[in-house]
């Protein structure tokens, strides 16, 4: 088989609920700073669940000056702008009318992006009394905003981002629930191998924090109710878990080659060694007790990165804080790990800052960078029972000092797809 | 030296039917499956055309009555393509041969890739009872639409249920991806999956695009951007105003040629490459001069390696907007020159598919190679004259070689090119 191309990330960017930057979110993670709270940016005081994970004070405009852009760009579409901004700032190299067509375009998104609002004003014309009347989306009254429906196409986000960057080359939107963020990272690890692109910013963004995404989680009864205590709602793996809390924003990283990242002095992250992507075919929203399926991805992606597990210490885990997802990735780690399990460091950073859905792959990659250069394993926050199902050392109380050779970011979404990726501390590559 | 890569598995449904074969003869005799609107009542409505499903009962798409509450309509016609085309593959029976241990491998090895249109405006009309009942009180929503909204209405809904539950139904646990890329989204699954197999990440794939555009509010809002035709699509026509929503989904089975033979398996082409690209112009708009699409092709000639002249046949996307084809055939000469091979579109016969509009054009196109024939475009009936020349016919042409180009084009300025060969 060919050499394949080793790929470097030079460049990460997150919008989170607990920071509107990078920084600050990693930041908050290391100290364990809770993201969570009441939901505030619309009145969820009646809903079963009020509690969840926004962003909070965030202002597309400080970040993107183009308010004609921003009338194009939903909720999450901002989150996305923003995060993609910095990671291009931070690697300090962004698409040119030269090379647009070398730069790649790899996103998971939301399957939702309409705005409540909007939905409100077209249910009181076409459904007045509930039911919808085709004939009535013929009205004067009814609202058919042509800006509203570019918004709102599945690859609207897709669309602004490369437009507003200038990203020219292959562009991609996958959706696979929870999962999404992960496999764009995968696609693009793919792409870039390929040879499709010299560049690629790839990332994920979502926001199902509004009245209907809410009403849908709620009605499959995946979330936490501690509507009193939302900082301790999610708490993963502990034996006292009663689901995830809902949360929304973006993450982007800057992914290019790794001899061309070198030659002009970037600094470089992490390699990004390894991608493994498997099916579950469980159950739509279970995954199988035994960890089957995850267990394939993570090994896939052990050997796409040429690695055995005893080089892994550091895993951030899918960790949703539901009673069967959380057993089911322990399963997996502790089949894949082996005799190796009590070595590797453990934490689900959806402790602090929710569930991103959609952007949860790839703002979770961010932080696995991050936690290899700083030598830093973040906290799983609220752990505080330990669930003998869930038998692998988490990072407990504090975040933990410690180098990391390499680390895992595991993605495990609704619908069973798997996606595990590796990422690799610069000095272990040879 | 990348490895051969064999499509053994065809299926689709559209308004043009439920058998590739059926749909193919309609094609070569001029049939098309465009009527009028019956999923609502059009008699008010300014356009009233569209390719749709019609006749056929849930349980002749998916047996199990049970799923049938649990996926949605677009679900429904992604798991019947991929049925036909994992059903003629023969990929089951030979599992079954296997050693128990050697089966284990070979599901863990076989991928599934999806291409999902993703969304459409009727899911979140489950919600509209309950935003009624609340009269705008936020919190008055809050607590009534457990009473009247589905539990299920997520699960639903997703947009990468047929990528599930064709791994469920088949127990294919490797490499997948679900792409919601608009137009691009079946085409690119097909790519990905090939691209797959090629870096040996799998060892064979389920391709499936699966789309339900015709919906009243896409139509109103497609209708208002001007992008509708009034009566059916004519494609590269000086008179034509627009395109025309079909439904329906296609799915092929993907494989290494060694292992295909090897097995004994019918192959019904080879996949050569493709090209992938946006023009970077926002969600609508597109370049008149075709760029991007002249870039995808390039790539996806460059990527299997053959020049323009072996090209023998285009099946364009042809989707019959007056902006598109009309920069589609700007690319077309830019790529081909004088040397243009004989090109053809089929969204006249089915209409336009959406995300299952390129991976559709695909299996026809593989048809087209192994018929020899390129057929007519039936609506078209006096050249724009502004796309001249362009090597377009009402009348059957003759391939040039036993190569097919198929494009693509969607939302976000995205163009994909793939090309195919006929298998000897």
């Amino acid at each position: 088989m060919n050499q394949r191309k080793r790929i470097a990330i030079t460049g990460v960017g997150m919008v989170t609920p607990a920071g509107n930057d990078a920084p600050t979110t990693w930041a908050n993670l290391q100290a364990g700073r809770s993201g969570l709270g009441t939901i505030r940016h619309f009145d969820a005081s009646g809903f079963p669940v009020r509690i969840g994970a926004e962003i909070k004070n965030f202002d597309a405009a400080a970040v993107i000056n183009n308010p004609k852009l921003l009338k194009h760009a939903t909720r999450p579409h901002r989150f996305a702008l923003a995060a993609a901004e910095e990671a291009l700032t931070d690697a300090g190299i962004r698409p040119t009318a030269n090379d647009g067509h070398r730069w790649g375009f790899c996103v998971g998104a939301g399957m939702m992006a309409m705005d409540f609002s909007e939905l409100q004003a077209a249910q009181k014309v076409s459904a007045p009394d509930g039911e919808f009347h085709a004939d009535k989306l013929l009205s004067d009254d009814f609202p058919a905003d042509p800006v509203a429906f570019s918004r709102n196409q599945t690859n609207s986000g897709l669309a602004l981002l490369t437009r507003h960057f200038g990203i020219r080359g292959y562009a991609t939107a996958v959706h696979t629930a929870c999962a999404s963020g992960g496999q764009a990272l995968g696609t693009a690890l793919k792409v870039l191998r390929r040879g499709q692109a010299d560049y690629v910013l790839a990332g994920g963004f979502d926001s199902m924090l509004n009245p209907t995404g809410l009403s849908a989680f709620c009605l499959l009864g995946a979330l936490s109710t501690d509507n009193d205590a939302p900082e301790q709602a999610s708490r993963p793996f502990d034996a006292t878990r009663n689901g995830f809390v809902l949360g929304e924003g973006a993450g982007f990283l800057v992914l290019e080659n790794w001899e061309a990242a070198r030659a002009r002095g970037a600094k470089i992250y992490a390699e990004f060694a390894g991608d493994g992507n498997s099916l579950s075919c469980y159950r739509i929203t279970d995954s199988p007790p035994n960890g089957d399926g995850p267990i394939q991805a993570m090994r896939q992606a052990l050997a796409d990165a040429g690695m055995t597990p005893d080089l892994l210490d550091y895993v951030n885990a899918h960790g949703t804080s539901t009673m069967m997802n959380d057993r089911s990735e322990c399963a997996a780690l502790r089949a894949v790990l082996g005799d190796h399990v009590g070595h590797v460091a453990v934490s689900s950073t959806k402790s602090c800052m929710g569930h991103l859905i959609s952007a949860a792959g790839a703002v979770e990659a961010a932080v696995c960078a991050l936690a290899i250069r700083d030598g830093i394993a973040p906290v799983n926050a609220n752990y505080h029972t330990p669930d003998p199902d869930c038998n692998v050392n988490i990072v407990r109380g504090q975040s933990k000092r410690m180098r990391i050779r390499a680390a895992l970011s595991n993605s495990l979404g609704f619908g069973g797809s798997n996606s595990c990726l590796i990422f690799r501390n610069p000095e272990e590559v040879q | 030296m990348n490895p051969q890569i064999v499509f053994t598995g065809l299926g689709v449904v559209c308004g043009a039917g439920l058998k590739v074969d059926g749909i193919w003869d309609a094609i070569r005799h001029g049939q098309s499956s465009i009527k009028e609107i019956t999923s609502w009542d059009v008699s008010r409505w300014p356009l009233k055309m569209a390719a749709e499903v019609t006749g056929v009962d849930n349980r002749t798409l998916v047996e199990d009555r049970k799923l049938h509450k649990m996926i949605s309509r677009t679900d429904l016609f992604g798991l019947y393509a991929a049925n036909c085309a994992v059903q003629q593959s023969g990929l089951l029976g030979h599992r079954e041969s296997l050693d128990p241990a050697a089966a284990v491998q070979f599901s863990d090895r076989s991928g599934i890739y999806a291409g999902s249109g993703a969304a459409n405006y009727g899911c979140n009309y489950d919600f509209y009872p309950a935003l009624a009942a609340a009269d705008g009180d936020l919190n008055k929503f809050g607590g009534q639409f457990s009473e009247s909204v589905n539990p299920m209405w997520l699960l639903r809904n997703l947009p990468n249920n047929v990528l599930c539950h064709v791994g469920i139904r088949y127990n294919f646990k490797g490499a997948n991806a679900c792409v919601t890329n608009h137009c691009a989204g079946g085409i690119l699954a097909l790519a990905e999956a090939a691209a797959t197999l090629r870096a040996n990440e799998a060892d064979r794939a389920i391709a499936v695009g699966h789309d339900t555009p015709c919906e009243p509010e896409s139509v109103l809002h497609f209708m208002r951007l001007g992008l509708m035709a009034a009566e059916t699509v004519r494609p590269f026509d000086q008179r034509r105003d627009g395109t025309i929503f079909g439904e329906g989904a296609a799915s092929v089975v993907l494989e290494k040629a060694a292992d295909a033979q090897a097995r004994g398996a019918a192959i019904f082409g080879e996949f050569l490459g493709s090209g992938c690209v946006t023009e970077a112009t926002g969600v609508l708009r597109l370049r008149p001069d075709g760029d991007g699409l002249s870039r995808a092709i390039e790539l996806a000639l460059a990527d299997a390696g053959i020049t323009p002249a072996q090209v023998g046949l285009v099946v364009a996307h042809a989707n019959g907007t007056p902006a598109s084809d009309a920069s589609e055939a700007n690319a077309l000469r830019h790529v081909f020159g004088e040397a243009m091979p004989p090109v053809t579109g089929f969204k006249w016969a089915y209409g336009h598919l959406i995300a299952a509009s390129g991976i559709v054009d695909v299996v026809f196109a593989l048809l087209a190679l192994r018929d020899k024939i390129v057929p007519g475009i039936p609506t078209l009936q006096t050249l724009d004259p502004a796309l001249a020349p362009l090597t377009v016919s009402s009348a059957p042409q003759t391939p040039r070689s036993d190569i097919a180009l198929v494009l693509c084009r969607g939302f976000g300025g995205l163009n994909v090119a793939v090309l195919v060969r006929a298998h000897p």
